[in-house]
């Protein structure tokens, strides 16, 4: 019997939610999600949530990245970026390394950034990156499942992970040296 | 014999790295070739491919099922078990086929008219 | 007509601490500390630094900015900038590259079913 679309991971993966169609739940994948019809629950994915214009997501939505052209009624976390669109609106949290708002947006809810030292060299400013507080809707957001952690965050750039993933006890990058504002230089000798 | 399986002309397909755990309904074809845990309920017609593990009670018009389905399964035309598929669960709906080298237990009811 | 001509500039080396207010268009290149309140456009360009509350018609960031923004038309955060705060306005855009920590309140209309 041939195969159908089992072809290869990233390529063929291209789940589509319709526009008549209502997801009631907990949706996850390792492949990009296009959503016309309306997801409420929560959404997991490790690559792209695409949610088009007539797309209702109401939901803590936690990708790597995410174009909101739709509603989107809930807290998102992105590990690359979160770009609201000229149709996009959304209430929530943003938190996400990048995060780009069109002219003709809307939004309201809190962006964190941290100090997003994935587009920029410098500036551990902040030190330890903000976690997203004051949620207007939706219950605490449980961790993200496992192989999903293992697959895509391990190599990720370390300022980020702390935001997505309370469980990997990584110390966060800035010396407590640069965050006390002295400028103090420490030599320690490193064991490799 | 038309190969309905590579690509049906469905507006939503839920791929097969993709795992639903809750209640799914709509008023369009679906095909699923990912996970499902729950609840499907259509006015349209559900495949199941090859890949696709349904772990839901189905209300649909239309069932074709090429994967594995546990749960009972409620079609107001008909219900479609491809050569290869699992299905575990009661079925009812006017028209049934299965195909042979289906793998089917459970109980089958024709008599469900106008739904 | 006399307004829109007016372009204030505060220059890379000032450093301003108290409250700025005016009716013409400010360019902020050095640094502001304490309140700003414009009636038109305020640019904070990138060698700005401007740790204050701010109100003005319409805003555009280069550079840094951190307090509380309210703007009557639009906030246009670009991308060298760097930016913290509370910001409510009609229209806010944010740059890729720029980066932002803060809520923002803009009007969002939503569908009668969310």
């Amino acid at each position: 019997m041939a195969t159908n679309k089992e072809m290869t991971g990233g390529a063929a993966g291209a789940t589509v939610i319709g526009p008549t169609i209502t997801i009631n739940g907990k949706l996850s994948g390792d492949e990009d999600l296009t959503v016309r019809g309306r997801v409420e629950g929560e959404v997991t994915l490790t690559k792209t949530l695409f949610l088009e214009v007539s797309g209702v997501v109401k939901a803590n939505v936690s990708v790597k990245n995410a174009v909101i052209s739709g509603v989107v009624v809930g807290n998102v976390r992105a590990t690359e970026s979160v770009e609201l669109t000229k149709e996009g609106r959304m209430v929530g949290d943003i938190a996400a390394p990048r995060v780009i708002l069109v002219d003709g947006a809307s939004f309201r809810g809190r962006i964190e950034m941290g100090d997003a030292s994935v587009s920029r060299a410098a500036g551990d400013r902040v030190g330890r990156p903000a976690r997203v507080s004051a949620r207007p809707s939706a219950p605490p957001r449980p961790p993200p499942p496992p192989r999903a952690e293992a697959r895509g965050m391990a190599n990720s750039k370390s300022t980020v992970t702390p935001i997505l993933s309370k469980m990997e006890s990584k110390s966060p990058p800035v010396p407590p040296a640069l965050a006390a504002g002295k400028r103090k230089v420490v030599v320690r000798k490193r064991e490799r | 014999m038309m190969e309905r399986e590579a690509e049906h002309m469905a507006n939503t397909v839920i791929g097969s790295s993709i795992v639903i755990d809750g209640e799914i309904s709509g008023e369009e074809d679906l095909v699923v070739q990912g996970t499902v845990k729950g609840k499907i309920s259509l006015k349209e017609s559900l495949f199941v491919e090859g890949s696709g593990i349904v772990e839901a009670d189905i209300q649909t018009q239309n069932v074709e099922v090429a994967g594995k389905v546990t749960g009972n399964i409620n079609a107001s035309q008909k219900v479609e078990l491809k050569s290869d598929c699992r299905v575990v669960g009661d079925i009812r709906a006017p028209r049934i086929l299965i195909a042979d080298g289906a793998s089917f237990k459970g109980n089958v009811d024709m008599d469900a008219k106008g739904r | 007509m006399a307004q829109s001509e007016q372009v204030g500039i505060i220059g890379k080396g000032i450093v301003i601490k108290g409250n700025l207010t005016g009716g013409g268009d400010l360019v902020i290149e050095g640094r502001v500390e304490g309140q700003i309140a414009l009636k038109n456009h305020l640019t904070i360009e990138s060698t700005g630094n401007v740790q204050a509350d701010i109100e003005a018609d319409e805003l555009t960031i280069n550079g840094e900015a951190s307090g509380n923004i309210d703007a009557s038309s639009k906030v246009a955060i670009n991308a060298s900038a760097k930016v913290a705060g509370d910001i409510k306005a009609p229209r806010v855009v944010i740059e890729d590259g720029a980066v932002f920590n803060g809520s923002i309140e803009m009007e969002v209309k939503l569908p009668e079913d969310v």
